[in-house]
């Protein structure tokens, strides 16, 4: 049974690049901790440090409360679950599940036993004597955890062990991981992509990005309070709105301009976010989708909006609208395939399934005023004043 | 399981990394000392001997003399002359070999069978083949029985007779020779061609050739690439079984390459050092034909 | 050779066949057939002479007809046939065991265990593949001789193994890229050593490659010449292809008892090659994919 702790870890690769960026993380003994991130974000590269196939440039990593940077991965009893599944084609699944056991010398019978155990909590019993290559590619990937579990190691780690599976395959499998690491109580390095998954799986879900620790906390505690605008976007589907804008004194208070329309800061805000003066740099506003309400007749401080496009999903309509008469320097700025953008101000919305809705319609959105977003225009760090 | 515990030292420094390090340098070790010592040291001492008289037993350094008077032996330059006119056959022993590939990649019945046996000799020792060679080229041979049925008596040839004909017989047999190997190696550089770019270019309304132009062959240099290299490097070493078997050089040293030069040299008449500096030619002409067809075909690897 | 009965419309045309365009192409694959058929005549035409006059005795040889097995049965008594072919099996077997154990770490070396020098390295030895034997041929029959190896089989084991291990670690290594790093990787977080990982993992998913370089060696060195020439001393030692070479060179030779030897030494390594052909493509085609 062990913690893991990464403290000030850095990875740099031959050619210059900090794969890993003075990462400090504890995951205590037990937990599901998920690291998630877009592709580069060194995510990988912190496991496989944390597996032993990397080196560590500097910082201490350490398993158990012994410090393990110089230590062999055969040492670190830690047990790995790769993204391709890495199964030995010339061995059964049974000897698949064994080899590690072998190893290190169990004997036979010991060997049969847990591979049996492991076998039955995945369900694998019928299938111990076929050869990977004869089996689909979700068996294959419990065998590949089976491989993991016999081993009842100090750690799991797991990289991307879903991706290569489809859609409806990847939701249960989601909940089989879930179901086993509870049962087991080892604790667990999960990297993904997917913030679905981090959402579902983690107990706590860390954010990485360019090499970088972005936010550690519980899913819930990053959905409603994320650290910056990066995993503000990043994390819940669709995305948070962000919108560019300044701001300006109204009524002793503050108004955020967009274009020509205004909304008022509530008071509150005002104390527990470090706002910019206003005619100042201006703030990064984020509201969520699921908290923009399309209203049915006008009201006050209601904001005009016009439909864009939409998308039916079954379940919710998406509708993207932009604020009418909005002006360039409230341009939502996006990423278009590395190229800057600039659009017509667009929120996303959602509606019911049954709104009868269609581009080019006007309409009259409220934002829910208990959950804005203030971020930093330069930094885009969160201006929320922690306590 | 023992793990590689070649003098562990301390275990503090041994990372991942270096382990992986040192498990390939040890792997790699034996391969490279066996090359080194049987192929590598030996050029380099080609390099020394040529510059000796040698017998074998007892090297005198005689410095450039031997190389002069190598360089002024007729025999020397028939021999490179005689490798470079066989050179002439590359192009029939990589062309003939395509148009075959290319009938049997159109999959008429039985095609299987017939790649078989087309690839047949290739499993002949050359020895085997240049003695049918033999026969069939000789003065009472095969060839000039046909001919001779065939009513052109006056066009009979005299494989040991007469010099260019000679070696023209030989050019033939290597080309025969050549064909299994490179006709495989074309084929299954067909076989890895996409279909669909070919029914691509067809509805795009190309013409066979225009097809074969410019998909087919493209796709194919790197085969080509490889063909030429293996045909060269036989030309240079293999030819050695059928001129030894065929012809012994003759008549005259009208066949004599190179490589076989070496071995009369070095053999027959004992002259060790010449020997050891004709191979040294022969190492530089193969080195310079390989960079020449890395330019010339392809990109390298 | 017949003709249509209808004037054929031009064979080349480039449109996809439709009704009047198709009789000409069932046209085309026969004419295609009988080139081939004359093709493989051809290629075949070493092996009818070689029965055709084995299955003669000198007499009848030199006169031109005639049936005996007679060439047959002198053949054992002319060469030592029974005794070569066993040193020729003898010298193939042990060369190639020894490029394998040499050539199949350094394949998997060069390619997944990657130490300083190793790429500059790896090309040296690749291009040493170019080397034609005779270049080093003297310099490596005195270095032999002053090393005391020419007694036996060793010399000829040593060198074949030399002239045929840059294609073995090319072939393995070429080979080996196409295994996942993950797989190596999931075996030493499993907890072997870099030597255990060779044993366990790389060999026994290495078995087409292995196949393939043991094919391809095998008719090499079964066929090979000049260092059975060179690098056996002992008459009794030799391998076929010499004893056909030096039966053919004697002037008072038998012919159809040559050609009677020469299908025995041909016949294994075309039964190697019959019985492995799709390791000798999949061999052919790997050196090109990657």
């Amino acid at each position: 049974m062990a913690d893991i702790t990464f403290d000030g870890v850095t990875k740099i690769f031959a050619d210059k690049i900090r794969a890993v960026d003075e990462l400090s993380l504890h995951v205590a003994d037990g937990e599901f901790m998920v690291l998630v991130g877009p592709s580069g974000c060194g995510k990988t590269t912190a496991l496989r440090m944390l597996a032993g196939l990397e080196d560590i440039t500097s910082g201490s990593l350490s398993i158990g409360g012994a410090v393990v940077n110089n230590v062999l991965p055969k040492d670190r009893d830690v047990a790995m679950v790769f993204q391709n599944y890495a199964l030995y084609p010339h061995m059964t699944v049974a000897q698949n599940m064994g080899f590690a056991l072998k190893i290190r010398g169990l004997s036979k019978s010991d060997i049969a036993a847990k591979v049996l155990e492991a076998a039955t909590i995945l369900r694998l019993t019928d299938y111990l004597d076929r050869r990977p290559k004869a089996l689909s590619g979700g068996q294959r990937q419990r065998v590949a955890m089976g491989r993991a579990i016999v081993r009842s190691p100090q750690a799991f780690l797991m990289d991307e062990p879903l991706s290569n599976l489809d859609a409806q395959l990847r939701v249960e499998m989601r909940l089989e991981i879930a179901r086993i690491q509870r049962l087991l109580g080892v604790a667990t390095v999960y990297v993904t992509h997917d913030q679905i998954e981090a959402m579902t799986m983690g107990d706590r879900v860390a954010v990485m990005r360019g090499g970088k620790l972005q936010q550690v906390a519980t899913p819930q505690d990053l959905y409603d309070h994320p650290d910056n605008d990066f995993v503000a976007g990043f994390v819940g589907s669709p995305p948070m709105n962000l919108l560019r804008a300044s701001l300006e004194s109204a009524n002793d208070g503050l108004r955020v301009v967009l274009g020509a329309q205004r909304l008022d800061v509530p008071a509150t805000y005002l104390s527990s976010h470090d706002l910019p003066n206003a005619d100042g740099p201006g703030v990064i506003l984020g509201i969520r989708p699921e908290d923009v309400e399309v209203l049915s007749g006008d009201s006050a401080g209601a904001l005009m909006t016009r439909v864009e496009r939409r998308e039916a999903l079954g379940a919710e309509i998406l509708v993207h609208l932009s604020l009418v008469d909005a002006k360039e320097n409230t341009a939502f700025v996006v990423n278009d395939e590395g190229a800057l953008v600039a659009r017509p101000t667009t929120l996303v919305a959602k509606m019911g399934p049954r709104a009868g809705v269609a581009v080019g319609d006007q309409l009259n959105v409220r934002f829910n005023v208990e959950h804005l977003h203030f971020f930093d225009a330069d930094s885009g760090l969160s201006l929320r004043i922690r306590s | 399981m023992a793990t590689v515990s070649v003098n562990a030292p301390k275990a503090r420094r041994l990372t991942l990394k270096r382990r992986r390090q040192l498990a390939g340098v040890v792997f790699a070790l034996p391969a490279i000392a066996l090359v080194i010592g049987f192929i590598g040291i030996p050029i380099g001492q080609d390099v020394y001997y040529s510059f000796t008289q040698w017998d074998g037993q007892t090297a005198t350094w005689v410095g450039v003399s031997t190389w002069t008077q190598a360089f002024h032996n007729p025999n020397l330059w028939t021999a490179l002359r005689n490798n470079a006119l066989l050179l002439l056959s590359v192009p029939f022993a990589l062309g003939l070999p395509l148009c075959i590939a290319v009938l049997l990649h159109q999959r008429v019945a039985g095609w299987r069978i017939f790649r078989t046996i087309y690839f047949l000799p290739t499993a002949i020792s050359w020895v085997v083949l240049g003695l049918v060679a033999e026969r069939f080229f000789a003065f009472q041979g095969t060839l000039n029985s046909i001919i001779h049925a065939l009513g052109f008596s006056h066009f009979s040839t005299n494989l040991l007779g007469y010099q260019s004909e000679a070696l023209l017989a030989l050019g033939i047999t290597f080309i025969f020779t050549m064909i299994g190997t490179n006709t495989m190696l074309f084929l299954t550089g067909l076989a890895t061609l996409d279909p669909s770019l070919e029914e691509a270019a067809r509805i795009d309304g190309a013409g066979r050739w225009r097809i074969f132009r410019n998909i087919t062959l493209p796709h194919l240099s790197r085969f080509i690439q490889l063909a030429f290299v293996m045909t060269v490097i036989a030309l240079f070493s293999a030819l050695f079984s059928l001129i030894f078997v065929m012809t012994g050089g003759g008549p005259g040293y009208a066949t004599t390459t190179v490589e076989y030069l070496i071995y009369q040299t070095g053999f027959n008449q004992g002259d060790f050092g010449t020997a050891a500096l004709y191979g040294l030619i022969l190492f530089v002409i193969t080195g310079v034909v390989g960079i020449v067809q890395l330019r010339l075909i392809g990109s390298s690897e | 050779m017949t003709t249509a009965s209808t004037p054929p419309k031009e064979p080349e045309d480039p449109r996809p066949s439709m009704g009047p365009v198709q009789r000409p192409r069932k046209l085309g694959r026969w004419m295609l057939f009988v080139v081939m058929m004359i093709v493989a005549v051809i290629m075949l035409y070493p092996f009818w002479v070689m029965i055709y006059t084995s299955l003669k005795s000198e007499a009848q040889f030199l006169a031109g007809s005639g049936f005996s097995w007679i060439s047959w049965s002198s053949l054992t008594s002319v060469i030592p046939i029974g005794q070569e072919v066993l040193s020729s099996t003898i010298v193939c077997a042990a060369s190639i065991l020894l490029i394998l154990i040499v050539g199949l770490p350094a394949g998997f070396a060069f390619s997944k265990l990657r130490f300083r020098l190793s790429t500059g390295i790896f090309l040296v030895m690749v291009s040493a593949m170019m080397v034609p034997l005779q270049a080093i041929l003297m310099t490596e029959y005195v270095n032999v001789s002053r090393l005391h190896l020419t007694g036996g089989y060793t010399a000829a084991v040593l060198v074949y193994a030399a002239l045929g291990t840059p294609f073995s670690v090319f072939l393995f290594s070429t080979y080996f890229r196409g295994v996942p790093d993950e797989l190596i990787e999931a075996g030493i977080v499993d907890g072997l050593g870099y030597v255990g990982v060779l044993w366990r993992l790389v060999v026994p998913i290495a078995l087409p490659a292995i196949a393939t370089v043991t094919v391809l060696q095998f008719i090499q060195i079964w066929d090979d010449l000049l260092v059975g020439l060179f690098f056996i001393q002992n008459t009794s030692d030799r391998p076929i292809t010499v004893g056909l070479a030096v039966l053919a060179a004697g002037r008072t030779t038998s012919i159809p008892e040559l050609m009677a030897g020469s299908i025995i030494s041909a016949l294994p390594a075309m039964l190697v090659y019959v019985g492995f052909q799709r390791y000798l493509v999949k061999g052919l085609t790997m050196g090109i994919d990657r």
